[in-house]
């Protein structure tokens, strides 16, 4: 199994993540400050570095040791110039990765950006929240965790063609390839796509609605239009000429949505929810993440992974995929340690 | 055809719809050879009834071959190679079922029910080729309660818990209303993709590989899942609008124009005294504590400051000092970004001059150069059943005769 070194903020974290969880042996470089995150440290540091090996220094020259020794090293620094600055180029790793946030070539290389900033030039900012207020960044981890992703397949793709290479991953690029349609519907129908607060907008009824004891969202593509009438029980609305197709229902959206909120303000989610399975229906309800925590479908699933550090256990969401016939063990968090002196090379 | 690493490998794509042909889209970039296998009706009927399609046509106006060219498809298929078999006809299993022999991936992302339906589950294709790797999509996975229950993005999105952060504030949540889910459990079948066929290489086993909608975003939500369940745990998570928890200030600002904003974050005190000294007004000492306090009147004088100015202005006064910020794009500014255009991100690549988001991922031996436009429907079947198949003329213009393979939809 390859032999990978990560040094860097939570796209570099979460690349070594889905390495360590495929079972490679991951060592990590910790530098300087934790990037700033959503969630505690401690939350952090669990979720992306458990199964690590953890090693604090700044020492170049030790970098560029461990580097020597690995098949596969993932670097995230702030600009171009700092990934230079690291002596990436020196590195004789087979495969090496640089994930920033512009790339490490064009004229912004050395521009400094946050997932913020970079969901704001990405095009996705534009898209969230209300359309007369401002618009609505994206909380979490999506951009690093997507880049690591791309990361990951990469130097994945890179060692199985055996092959030499070195991959620049920019963090705003991941970010504008993720659109569904937002660039063919300027280029193609001269329509800027817009925001327009939860509604999805061109599929009506398509939106969260407010229920007795909380939220629940719905999308009704006209498939579902008729089935969405009696799960309503208000199967006239499947006959009325206002609603009698998508164009319609767009026209007549504030309409509809009232009588949604007249059905709906009543019930609880649960009901709602129950009711939504029998009518064969698209509608999640807004879970909190205790909820998720406690949701009997992941938990039949044997979704959850044991993580440990100290005394404490907590269960956490492993990679998105499952192979069928493998389970995730539980996995520890390391302390960060002193480097060794005398490792074994993978590579001779 | 895009050369790349993943040359040689062999994928049959059965997906639809945004996250199956995202996936198979990044791995036909890296130089997988992907075959869209594609039902008669897969790109919609012969006849287009109805409005202009939510991205519009390629070439702008109604065209003669609607199911070719309808544009948010057609952006997810570059570099594939057309299937178009009725896998409903025993034919068209038969033939599907020994391109599996042949193949080393296969990905769908249909319904719970769908590939059993057809008699094409794991065990079929297995016993076809034990080494095929078989990624399953459906929206809630093949097990479980929520099994056969409708999956879409936007409706998956507030069951993995991001709705409980997204929104102005306690109280106001909201849906990002961009199916979200769809890119996360896409990007990350190619991982797993490319996991599972260098499992293959150590251990010479296939895989039943599965995924779903649900349980991307749940990933995704890992650190906040995490934090609810740790001692000391202040039950606060709740939607900040457009501030961090530990960055301040964080927030979108009006600008000169419609509708115009810059985003702007100073991660640490670095960034906060380089921000106070463009703008006149704030406190460099002002620690990070402070600053989350007094959020209001700084986001009242950062403001002021970018009210003046056009959000590109803004962007690269604050980027000459360091400060991390960015303008809201909406779409030609980000096709006219000149650091995407310095990299040849987006391709021109379809009919005209209309620019699709390229590959993140790069690295030598990648070239959009060599990258070819979505196929038209059915356009390989007769190389892809030579090619993999040995078949000759006969036996596919049989196959054509039957209608089990098409090149356009039934009338």
């Amino acid at each position: 199994m390859d032999r990978v070194l990560e040094l860097g903020g939570h796209a570099a974290g979460f690349c070594g993540r889905l390495f360590a969880q495929s079972g490679y042996d991951v060592v990590r470089i910790e530098s300087g400050d934790s990037a700033p995150a959503w969630a505690s440290q401690t939350a952090i540091d669990l979720y992306l570095h458990a199964g690590k090996r953890r090693v604090r220094t700044d020492d170049a020259g030790l970098i560029a040791e461990l580097a020597g020794r690995a098949d596969v090293v993932v670097a995230e620094a702030d600009t171009a110039d700092a990934v230079t600055a690291l002596d990436f180029d020196t590195w004789t790793t087979p495969v090496k990765v640089a994930i920033t946030p512009f790339g490490l070539t064009g004229p912004k290389r050395n521009w400094r950006a946050t997932p913020h900033v970079l969901l704001a030039m990405g095009g996705y900012t534009n898209l969230m929240g209300d359309s007369d207020r401002a618009p609505l960044s994206l909380p979490g981890h999506y951009v690093e965790f997507q880049s690591g992703t791309f990361a990951f397949t990469a130097a994945n793709a890179c060692r199985l063609a055996e092959e030499r290479n070195t991959v620049d991953v920019g963090m705003l690029e991941v970010v504008m390839a993720l659109s569904q349609f937002t660039t063919v519907m300027w280029h193609c129908g001269g329509v800027v796509r817009s925001r327009h607060g939860s509604d999805f907008w061109s599929v009506v009824p398509s939106n969260l609605f407010r229920c007795a004891d909380g939220w629940v969202y719905t999308n009704i593509v006209p498939s579902f239009w008729d089935p969405f009438t009696v799960f309503l029980d208000r199967p006239e609305l499947a006959v009325d000429e206002r609603f009698e197709n998508n164009e319609k229902r767009m026209l007549n959206r504030t309409a509809l949505h009232s009588v949604i909120d007249d059905v709906l303000a009543s019930r609880s989610k649960a009901e709602i929810d129950q009711r939504a399975i029998e009518c064969r229906i698209p509608l999640g309800v807004v879970q909190s993440f205790e909820d998720v925590l406690a949701d009997p479908h992941l938990s039949e699933r044997g979704v959850w992974q044991e993580l440990v550090h100290g005394e404490t256990t907590v269960r956490s969401p492993p990679p998105a995929w499952r192979i069928h016939d493998e389970t995730r063990p539980a996995l520890r968090l390391s302390e960060p340690e002193a480097p060794r002196k005398q490792e074994p090379s993978a590579h001779g | 055809m895009a050369d790349g690493p993943l040359r040689g490998v062999r994928i049959l794509d059965l997906t639809h719809v945004w996250a199956g042909p995202l996936a198979t889209r990044v791995l036909a970039d890296l130089g997988a050879i992907v075959v869209k296998v594609e039902g008669p009706m897969g790109r919609g009927p012969r006849e287009f009834r109805g409005g202009l399609p939510i991205g519009g046509w390629l070439g702008g106006e109604p065209p003669a071959e609607p199911w070719n060219v309808n544009a948010v498809f057609v952006k997810l298929q570059r570099n594939k190679q057309s299937l178009a078999i009725d896998l409903k006809t025993d034919e068209g299993r038969d033939a599907f079922l020994e391109l599996v022999a042949v193949a080393d991936v296969v990905m769908e992302n249909f319904s719970a029910r769908a590939m059993p339906a057809l008699g094409l589950d794991y065990a079929r294709l297995a016993a076809a080729n034990p080494r095929i790797i078989y990624v399953s999509m459906p929206g809630f996975g093949n097990s479980g309660p929520y099994r056969d229950r409708v999956a879409f993005g936007p409706s998956v999105e507030p069951m993995s818990g991001l709705t409980t952060v997204m929104g102005y504030g306690p109280g106001e949540p909201r849906n990002t209303a961009m199916a979200l889910m769809d890119p996360i459990t896409g990007v990350s079948a190619t991982a797993a993709v490319v996991n599972a066929l260098r499992r293959r290489e150590r251990t010479g086993k296939g895989a039943h590989v599965e995924m779903s909608l649900h349980e991307g975003g749940v990933a995704f939500s890992g650190p906040w899942l995490i934090d609810v369940q740790l001692p000391g745990y202040a039950g606060d998570i709740a939607p900040l609008g457009n501030r961090h928890p530990v960055m301040a200030p964080h927030g979108v600002y009006r600008c000169a124009g419609d509708d115009a904003w810059v985003a702007i974050a100073c991660r640490d005190d670095a960034d906060w005294r380089a921000l106070c000294a463009v703008i006149v007004g704030l406190d460099p000492r002002a620690g990070l504590a402070e600053r989350r306090q007094d959020h209001d009147r700084i986001d009242a004088t950062i403001g002021a400051w970018t009210a003046s100015k056009t959000k590109s202005e803004a962007a690269e006064i604050l980027q000459k000092a360091r400060v991390p910020a960015g303008p809201v794009n909406i779409t030609p500014d980000m096709t006219e970004d000149p650091q995407v255009e310095a990299r040849g991100f987006f391709v021109p690549l379809e009919a005209g001059p209309t620019p699709i988001p390229g590959n993140p991922i790069k690295m030598a031996g990648i070239s959009s150069d060599d990258w070819r436009r979505c196929p038209r429907l059915g356009a390989d079947n007769r190389a892809v059943l030579r090619a993999w198949l040995g078949y000759d003329d006969d036996r596919i213009e049989a196959l054509e005769n039957a209608g089990v393979v098409v090149d356009k939809p039934p009338a």
